[in-house]
């Protein structure tokens, strides 16, 4: 189990992951679309789940990689996995 | 002159499983501590940790990292760690054993509209194919790279042959032969030797990702004249044996590790 999470935070993750996919938090609005508005590929994609699996302490399989086309989309996942632990 | 690698350090990128994961555990059965660059969630994170504790069984050092190697920073840390733990030594081995790529095709059909895209083209062939490139060169001028050591690239016959969904690491293994070719000469100077090991089908996470792959295994299975397919095992044992010499005389070739599936 990790030591130190972070409670879930729309405004932490929305500048979360402008980190990880290098771009302007402005950018990262609730819907944009990661791959097709932000350039993401699947490698980011990975290194986001990576990354959020870290931070929130939390299980995040691989074929969650799908999941992670959006913030809210995003945030629904990471909602959804932090109530069922 | 054949040299032991008791003692010695490796450095496989792509370690957590197949190919990667079968070298570091051969190496380590020969004396070599090992270094892991892997990159996953928590699911990968148990597999290289359960590997950790085996090559912790065979008596070796281990640093292992849950890193993505197509990054620069990546390949610095792992860098600074390997110059604190061989000292002037350097590596004697590198094996860059990363699968991660797009399976899609290049034309839309009826029924699958996904083709790839040029940043998932563009992603495939730099983590499968140039990343090579970058970590070569990033651990010899930091002096990790010495007279004697070894890199060792994996393609498979992809790089020549077409398979379905295959098309971005089929480029990104040519892409790699290439790199390999280049990179044998460039470095012969400094007696490293540079060669790609071609294996025969083999039954690897990545390849079960490709769709379709079953059937090539069952055909491939059917006609190698082993009458079997190769196995991580028989790839480890290649590297191991191709490591067992200082001399870099073998450079900048692709050496198939098939059982003869090639020929046939």
């Amino acid at each position: 189990m990790p030591e130190l999470t972070t409670p879930l935070d729309l405004e932490d993750l929305r500048a979360t992951i402008a980190e990880i996919i290098d771009v302007d938090i402005a950018e990262v609005t609730d819907t944009a679309d990661f791959k097709e508005e932000l350039d993401v590929d699947s490698l980011l994609a990975l290194e986001i789940l990576v990354t959020l699996e870290r931070k929130y302490g939390t299980k995040l399989a691989e074929s969650n990689l799908q999941k992670v086309r959006s913030l809210n989309e995003t945030y629904a996942l990471l909602a959804e996995q932090l109530e069922a632990s | 002159m054949l040299s032991s690698v008791k003692g010695s350090w490796c450095l496989v990128l792509g370690a957590s499983s197949g190919m990667g994961r079968a070298t570091a555990l051969a190496m380590a059965r020969e004396g070599a501590h090992v270094c892991g660059v892997y990159f996953g969630t928590s699911a990968q994170q148990e597999e290289a940790d359960a590997l950790v504790e085996e090559l912790h069984g065979l008596g070796v050092r281990t640093s292992f990292h849950n890193l993505n190697a197509a990054k620069p920073q990546t390949r610095a840390e792992v860098a600074g760690r390997l110059a604190e733990l061989t000292g002037p030594q350097g590596i004697r081995v590198l094996l860059h054993s990363l699968a991660f790529g797009s399976l899609l095709p290049f034309i839309p059909r009826d029924g699958q509209p996904d083709v790839i895209t040029p940043r998932q083209m563009d992603m495939t062939v730099d983590v499968m194919g140039h990343s090579l490139v970058y970590w070569v060169r990033d651990l010899y001028t930091a002096g990790l790279l010495g007279r004697g050591s070894k890199v060792f690239a994996l393609t498979s016959r992809g790089d020549e042959r077409v398979m379905p969904n295959y098309g971005a690491v089929s480029a990104a293994k040519s892409a790699l032969v290439s790199h390999v070719r280049q990179l044998a000469v460039e470095l012969a100077p400094s007696g490293v030797a540079v060669n790609a090991l071609r294996a025969g089908l083999t039954m690897t996470p990545a390849l079960i990702r490709i769709p379709g792959s079953d059937v090539l295994a069952e055909r491939a299975g059917g006609s190698n004249p082993h009458g079997r397919l190769t196995t991580t095992e028989d790839v480890a044992e290649a590297v191991v044996m191709l490591s067992a010499s200082d001399s870099s005389w073998i450079t900048g070739n692709v050496i198939d590790v098939d059982g003869g599936e090639g020929l046939v």
